[in-house]
């Protein structure tokens, strides 16, 4: 034992380098997983593939930083995927069938997003029912009106100009998508470490007690979170729309589990108080390689999604088995 | 004939420290015996000894004279010796009766299917329960009953078991008056049944209504067993804390500056009555009061963390209507909970986050974090209040009791606090952290802080305080001065009042 005052002072800048390491389990297998693709996977680090896996996951990364957020504060969010399909059916009917202008069609379906994730946030803290009820009010609610408004039917077409944000290239590289979840995630990061919402956010699920009686709001923190994970699946519906150029009611099937299993992989621990940005972001490429991989392989498409059920398995135990003490 | 159990010269060490050191202990058939002394003087230790839970390093256990071995809890349910531990253990959502036999149910075959007799079940459970002579519905749900009825089914599932030795760990803890009343009425039942009964409480003032005779440890040491007749609260305080107690001599302490904060009439149903007081800057108002006195309960509420029915809290002259962690941090009011693992701490979190836990405001602007600042707040705090840690950045968890208390009370100093409200922060740490527990609040006032310091151990309240309030069920009874009192006159003094009241009320 030696006295605090001693103690390294922790430096800004190496603390995503720590972030890194502290994942390094995950690191260590993406970059195994990388290897073994590049090596048996026929034109895996084509630029052409390389760039459909980042798309592929862009969405899912996404949603995947609320997330992320979501479980660190020690709640759950299921609705995320009935949140896109309701977002996106909501986007057609908006601009296409009763023609208002794209953007303010946009604007409309993430603002009414964000205050009914914060409507649902709000009655998590008000009565304290678990997030799990209120979400999957949500999502059953909002799978129902997506096929409401579209009698379940696509609603096509968008203008050729909105193809941009979900099928687009910068640079005649980089998908836009891609680059929007990268800048999602520096965003998000910048949050989660840099500011005192996200240091709220870890107290309020690390110990919602001791978050209270140290005068942070709980239930403001809670409800931001709520808002912030209606945003991002908003935002993810948009880009989904404009991929497949239509408002879907059946899009984000499956999302809300394939994005908690991301953040799951990625180290963030369902008790609450502990996870980050970047263990997430490492999680989501991972199982885009791995179905990209598999794919390239002709790995029966069924066959797929079981590995990827035992693979989030695989990852929780691992860090059950690296982190040990538990109270 | 020898008694029902007796101890004999049982030693029991942890590292550091001996829990019991040499006891010697007998109980006889149809006596209750009251186990008393101060937290940590080895009343648990003895407890699990009993049940099974601990093994004493060296002694002897005789049951009818016969030496034994308690090797694990059902060594000691063959000797039938039953332990009620103050945690109850009841599994909610079952029924009086399941409970009462739980995982012991008889069974029967129907259509080749072992299932639950149920009949059987009720017909134990029912025998368990009049041997009580209490009226509980044998087939409602354990979650509908009250803490107390808990308590009672608790109890009867070990008379399920036919004990002849029976111990109960702080039956009455959770308990109001009326409540507690049953209860010693049942205990009181059960030896007149021929049950040998041991009574571990912290509550002196039930002596007379429940225990035959009195054994107080101290220290891990049997101070002596004395008749319930003989046991005066100045005779029990002077057991439980010795003669060669003296108060601190701490140098001047500050003149008391104005008032900075003021309670009026403050209520809170069944809890809180018309408590009103006045606390200075730059002194240390200690609250003494026992368990249920609604000490941790005023503190609460003056923190906005339980709402008030009535009455009026100003902070520096000004009214606070509706107070609330957030506001009262505000006011410059702190509070550092009497749970610290709990309610203090963030157990994950490194030490260094716990300690800015409540001070983000202080090195962020616009909601960005100085992270720069917050580490130098949190390491001048650290080294101020000389916190043992490998370094700022290991989780708090991995650190002592003592060491986690310090955390607790520097996440509040670093709000640069004028009122700080301490609810037992010396509970369950070492004497040196407690040494330097009191030393820190001594300095505080002398730095001008308001400080109100509640401590179950009455000789610590007594030795920090200027001033010291008496509380009971909620009422505040008194205002001493700590110069012109000694334990045991404050000790009686807090249970005189007390017995008062009960007899007033019941």
């Amino acid at each position: 034992m030696t006295t605090t005052a001693e103690a390294k002072a922790p430096t800004q800048r190496a603390d995503w380098v720590r972030d890194l390491l502290s994942r390094s389990g995950l690191l260590v297998a993406l970059i195994v997983l990388f290897i073994l693709e590049a090596l048996f996977a026929p034109n895996f680090l084509s630029v052409r593939n390389m760039g459909s896996v980042l798309r592929a996951v862009a969405v899912n990364g996404m949603i995947a930083c609320a997330m992320t957020f979501v479980i660190i504060s020690g709640d759950i969010d299921v609705s995320v995927g009935s949140a896109v399909a309701w977002c996106s059916s909501l986007l057609g009917v908006l601009a296409i069938k009763m023609h208002m202008p794209l953007l303010l069609a946009v604007v409309v379906v993430v603002v009414q997003q964000i205050i009914l994730h914060m409507g649902a946030g709000s009655i998590r803290v008000k009565w304290n029912v678990p997030a799990f009820v209120v979400t999957l009010t949500l999502y059953m609610s909002l799978k129902g009106l997506a096929k409401v408004i579209t009698q379940a039917y696509p609603i096509t077409p968008f203008p050729d100009s909105f193809s941009f944000w979900g099928q687009g290239y910068l640079g005649k590289v980089i998908p836009v998508p891609a680059v929007i979840m990268v800048i999602t995630i520096a965003v998000f990061y910048f949050l989660s470490t840099r500011t005192v919402f996200g240091r709220s956010v870890y107290s309020v699920g690390g110990n919602e007690e001791a978050a209270r009686l140290s005068g942070i709001p709980v239930g403001r923190t809670r409800i931001t979170i709520f808002g912030i994970t209606g945003m991002m699946a908003a935002l993810g519906a948009v880009i989904i729309s404009s991929r497949i150029m239509a408002g879907a009611y059946n899009v984000g099937e499956g999302l809300e589990f394939e994005v908690i299993a991301a953040v799951v992989i990625g180290g963030t621990s369902l008790a609450g108080g502990s996870g980050s940005m970047i263990g997430t972001f490492l999680g989501v490429l991972f199982i885009g390689l791995l179905a990209n991989g598999m794919t390239l392989l002709g790995v029966n498409p069924y066959w797929q999604e079981v590995a990827r059920g035992l693979i989030v398995l695989f990852a929780v135990l691992i860090s059950v088995w690296q982190n040990p003490i538990r109270k | 004939m020898p008694p029902i159990l007796s101890l004999q010269a049982i030693t029991k060490r942890y590292p550091g420290v001996v829990a019991l050191d040499q006891v010697d202990f007998a109980v006889d058939a149809g006596e209750v015996r009251a186990l008393l002394g101060k937290n940590g003087a080895g009343k648990s230790t003895l407890v699990k000894i009993l049940s099974g839970a601990v093994h004493p390093d060296s002694g002897e256990i005789r049951v009818d004279g016969q030496p034994v071995h308690i090797d694990k809890p059902s060594d000691a349910f063959e000797r039938r010796i039953c332990t009620v531990y103050q945690e109850l253990s009841l599994v909610p959502g079952l029924t009086v009766a399941e409970n009462i036999l739980l995982g012991r149910w008889p069974r029967q075959r129907i259509l080749g299917l072992s299932v639950i007799d149920r009949g059987a079940s009720r017909k134990i459970a029912r025998s368990a329960l009049d041997q009580l002579e209490i009226k509980i519905n044998l087939d409602e749900t354990v979650s509908r009953l009250s803490v107390a009825q808990q308590q009672l089914v608790e109890i009867a599932k070990a008379i399920s078991f036919d004990p002849r030795v029976l111990v109960l760990d702080e039956p009455t803890s959770a308990l109001a008056t009326g409540e507690v009343h049953v209860l010693h009425k049942v205990v009181r039942r059960l030896a007149e049944q021929g049950h040998a009964i041991i009574y571990v409480t912290h509550r002196l003032q039930e002596i007379p209504h429940v225990a035959d005779t009195v054994t107080v440890l101290r220290d891990g040491k049997h101070i002596g067993t004395i008749t319930a007749a003989e046991a005066t609260p100045a005779r029990i305080a002077n057991m439980m804390i010795g003669a060669d107690w003296q108060r601190t001599a701490w140098g001047e302490s500050g003149q008391p500056g104005e008032v900075k904060l003021e309670v009026r009439n403050l209520s809170r149903k069944g809890l809180l009555h018309n408590v009103s007081f006045q606390l200075h800057g730059g002194e240390v108002l200690g609250i003494a009061g026992l368990l249920g006195s609604g000490r941790t309960e005023l503190l609460r509420a003056i923190f906005g963390l339980d709402k008030i029915d009535s009455g009026e809290i100003y902070v520096k002259g000004e009214r606070v209507v509706h107070p609330t962690p957030i506001t009262m941090k505000a006011h410059g009011i702190g509070l550092t909970p009497e749970d610290r693992k709990r309610q203090g701490l963030i157990l994950v979190f490194a030490v260094q986050d716990n300690l800015t836990l409540a001070s983000l405001d202080r090195f962020s602007v616009r909601g960005i974090l100085q992270s720069a600042r917050g580490t130098a707040l949190a390491r001048e705090m650290a080294k101020a209040l000389d916190i043992k840690t490998p370094g700022l950045g290991v989780p708090t968890r991995t650190l002592s009791g003592g060491n986690q208390q310090k955390v607790v009370v520097g996440n509040w100093l670093n709000t640069l606090p004028e009122i700080l409200l301490m609810d037992e922060p010396t509970r369950g740490i070492d004497i040196q952290a407690k040494e330097q527990i009191f030393h820190l609040v001594r300095d505080l006032a002398r730095r001008g802080i308001g400080v109100l310091f509640i401590s179950s151990e009455i000789e610590e309240v007594l030795d920090v305080a200027d001033r010291i309030l008496i509380m009971n069920q909620g009422y505040v009874t008194g205002e001493v001065k700590p110069e012109d009192m000694d334990v045991e006159g404050l000790m009686t003094l807090v249970m005189e009042e007390m017995d008062h009241d009960h007899d007033g009320r019941s």
